[in-house]
């Protein structure tokens, strides 16, 4: 990163509120996804079923348990309403499998982060160099690879999503958890699952981003005096895009990359919403669980969708902060 | 290049685009694992049953004759026979297609309805209460999931207040009622009908348009900023027309063409927002019957189904950029 880059990103920094908010709110998403096994009370998938739909603190819950019960010699059916109190060891309260909402949520930071930051890493080793490669060459090559991506285009990227998972299943990777593995959180799970079809799914949807602007900054690159100098002393076509067309469209490609992490995280909690994920310990998950018993257990749905808005817009924060830092050519959108 | 040549080029290119969306869709079948006649067969299904359900299916046919079949049938409208249910796909699919259109067209009018206003009263009072408020909304509403704002509606004003119905399609006497419906029964005088429909798309089409909602404010915000700054808009004032003309007749149209064409690129995922609301409000559209054929391995409903949405996507996306070249025609230029 060059000295100016850096001084531009920390003058709107210091400029921009909301991009304060996003640094503090995104960091906090990642501290906690990091350091999950030792922020987290629970077990996040330990079951307890005598604690089933516990409360959140500072609030009650009744439950109506019908019993049949022989009263003065005939079959009756007695409606006992207990009232429910919340457990300071469950701030959040608990799902119907008695399992933490807090221990839940902190594990579906680890998912969503996990999957954005692999999911935008996927598409951006297939979009870069196709965008760079159409760019650089233009012609037929350009038109061949533009029109790939029209058709990549014409799916709607959540309908893909799902067709692509439901088709190739849901294998996972399970990756050992280091806190774990070194004993400082002894009661947690000892691996981590990540969704693998999930991310390279999500990857593949939309790497065609990422390869549009690519192709777009390799385009102007391509005209540039020292460009067409490089390969007048004889540069490979390697090396003339790998030392000054792909650092060139370094900029705008990593300001696109973090609205992709937003937009990766939202189309895997959508996936796991709707049953294609590969991993339970996720906010979407914890959602489409939560929406069977609404009526008993608000807190389980609700939690969970909270994370997603909150680690959403910190990344959308820092999106607009990198753009306005770093590209002042295009027109902000917000700027309170 | 003249408007007629723009349209036929781009229509070529739309055409293209469908076909290899179509032939995408074909190969997807053989680069995914499992046999399509293991879909169709019972699980003790022996080799003669296998080859039979194969012969009927017309799946022991070489790839291109199978291909070119697809073709053929698709280019006649007819997406084939289920394999499981035995019902005709387009039947199916265009049975479930009038819920997502609906769907559809409510969010984008929810949408429309709040959004413009929004964005033009936030632009004009700039850096006040007013548009700082409408900025923050718009900043959580591009953040929120539509799935769970669908389910925190759901919570609030239909399981703790009792407003709006949990989830499902109107119905009055035992029959659903569409939108086309509560318009017949309107033109003779019956409200109820229309009543229930609204009822029962209020909370869908308010899930889905909020993303949008958001979007389009704040499109229309830097719009309409950008705008009032030009010189035009200055000459106009000098000249002494009224500021609500000034706005309204001439910024704020100009101001509109951007944001047509931002709502036409969006069509995707307006699609994929439906598919997942009609999953929160249990819509039977094609949303639902596409997650159901996956869940199923119905691959010919799949099928179907991901043919009509990326063709529907292309044709649509075809007609924006036409009427888009139309009305600002500097666009045909290049």
């Amino acid at each position: 990163m060059s000295p100016r880059t850096w001084r531009n990103l920390k003058r709107e920094f210091r400029r921009s509120a909301l991009a304060k908010v996003g640094a503090v709110l995104f960091g906090g998403v990642v501290l906690v996804a990091v350091f999950a096994p030792l922020l987290a009370p629970h077990n996040p998938t330990a079951q307890h079923l005598d604690l089933e739909f516990l409360p959140p603190l500072g609030f009650s819950a009744s439950r109506t348990v019908s019993t049949t019960q022989m009263v003065n010699g005939s079959v009756e059916t007695v409606q006992n309403t207990t009232f429910v109190a919340a457990s300071p060891s469950y701030p959040l309260g608990t799902n119907g499998l008695g399992q933490g909402v807090l221990s839940r949520v902190i594990y579906g930071a680890r998912t969503s982060l996990v999957v954005g930051l692999l999911g935008v890493l996927v598409a951006a080793v297939i979009g870069v160099p196709v965008g760079l490669t159409a760019g650089f060459y233009g012609g037929n090559v350009d038109d061949a690879l533009m029109r790939a991506a029209d058709v990549m285009l014409a799916f709607p990227s959540l309908v893909l999503a799902v067709s692509l998972v439901g088709l190739f299943g849901t294998a996972t990777i399970e990756v050992p958890d280091p806190w774990v593995a070194l004993g400082l959180a002894p009661n947690m799970p000892p691996t981590f699952t990540i969704p693998g079809t999930v991310v390279l799914v999500v990857g593949l949807v939309n790497w065609v981003w990422l390869a549009r602007i690519a192709r777009g900054e390799a385009l102007t690159v391509s005209e540039e005096e020292y460009v067409k100098a490089a390969r007048s002393i004889g540069a490979s076509d390697v090396h003339v895009v790998r030392k000054h067309v792909f650092p060139n469209a370094l900029t705008p490609i990593l300001v696109l990359a973090t609205t992709q992490v937003a937009a990766i995280i939202l189309l895997e909690s959508s996936l796991s919403f709707l049953g294609f994920s590969g991993t339970t310990l996720s906010w979407g998950f914890n959602i489409q669980n939560g929406q069977s018993y609404l009526a008993e257990a608000w807190w389980v749905a609700t939690f969970s969708g909270i994370g997603i808005v909150l680690a959403v817009m910190s990344v959308n924060f820092l999106g607009d902060w990198f753009r306005d830092a770093l590209d002042p050519g295009v027109e902000g959108e917000g700027g309170v | 290049m003249g408007y007629a040549r723009f349209l036929a080029k781009r229509g070529l290119q739309g055409l293209f685009v469908v076909w290899a969306v179509v032939t995408v869709v074909f190969a997807l079948r053989y680069i995914t694992p499992g046999d399509p006649v293991a879909f169709i067969a019972p699980l003790d299904a022996g080799p003669e049953l296998r080859q039979a359900i194969a012969e009927s299916y017309g799946l022991d046919e070489p790839l291109y004759v199978q291909y070119g079949r697809y073709l053929w049938d698709l280019a006649h409208l007819d997406m084939g026979q289920s394999y499981a249910r035995g019902t005709s796909v387009s039947a199916e699919v265009l049975g479930a297609l009038p819920v997502s259109l609906e769907l559809a067209v409510a969010s984008t009018v929810v949408a429309v309805v709040i959004s413009v206003p929004l964005g033009v009263v936030s632009a004009v009072n700039h850096r006040q209460p007013t548009d700082y408020a409408a900025t923050t909304l718009s900043l959580v509403g591009i953040s929120t999931p539509n799935f769970w704002l669908g389910v925190m509606l759901v919570l609030l004003l239909a399981v703790q207040f009792n407003v709006f119905p949990t989830s499902g399609l109107a119905e009055v006497n035992g029959e659903t009622v569409l939108f086309v419906d509560a318009l017949r029964h309107l033109v003779v005088g019956e409200t109820r009908w229309l009543v229930e429909w609204l009822a029962h798309i209020t909370l869908p089409a308010v899930t889905l348009g909020t993303y949008f909602t958001a979007l389009v404010t704040r499109l229309t915000r830097s719009g309409m900023l950008e705008e009032l700054g030009e010189s035009y808009v200055t000459a106009l004032r000098a000249k002494g027309l009224p500021e609500a003309l000034v706005r309204y007749r001439h910024a704020l149209k100009n101001t509109l063409i951007p944001v047509v064409t931002v709502l036409g690129l969006q069509l995707g995922t307006l699609v994929g927002g439906a598919v997942i609301t009609e999953r929160v409000f249990d819509l039977p559209g094609l949303g639902s019957l596409l997650i159901d054929a996956i869940n199923q391995q119905q691959w010919m409903i799949l099928q179907g189904c991901l043919i009509i949405v990326s063709g529907g996507f292309v044709v649509v996306n075809t007609a924006v950029d036409a009427l888009y070249a139309y009305v600002s025609p500097e666009v045909t230029a290049e």
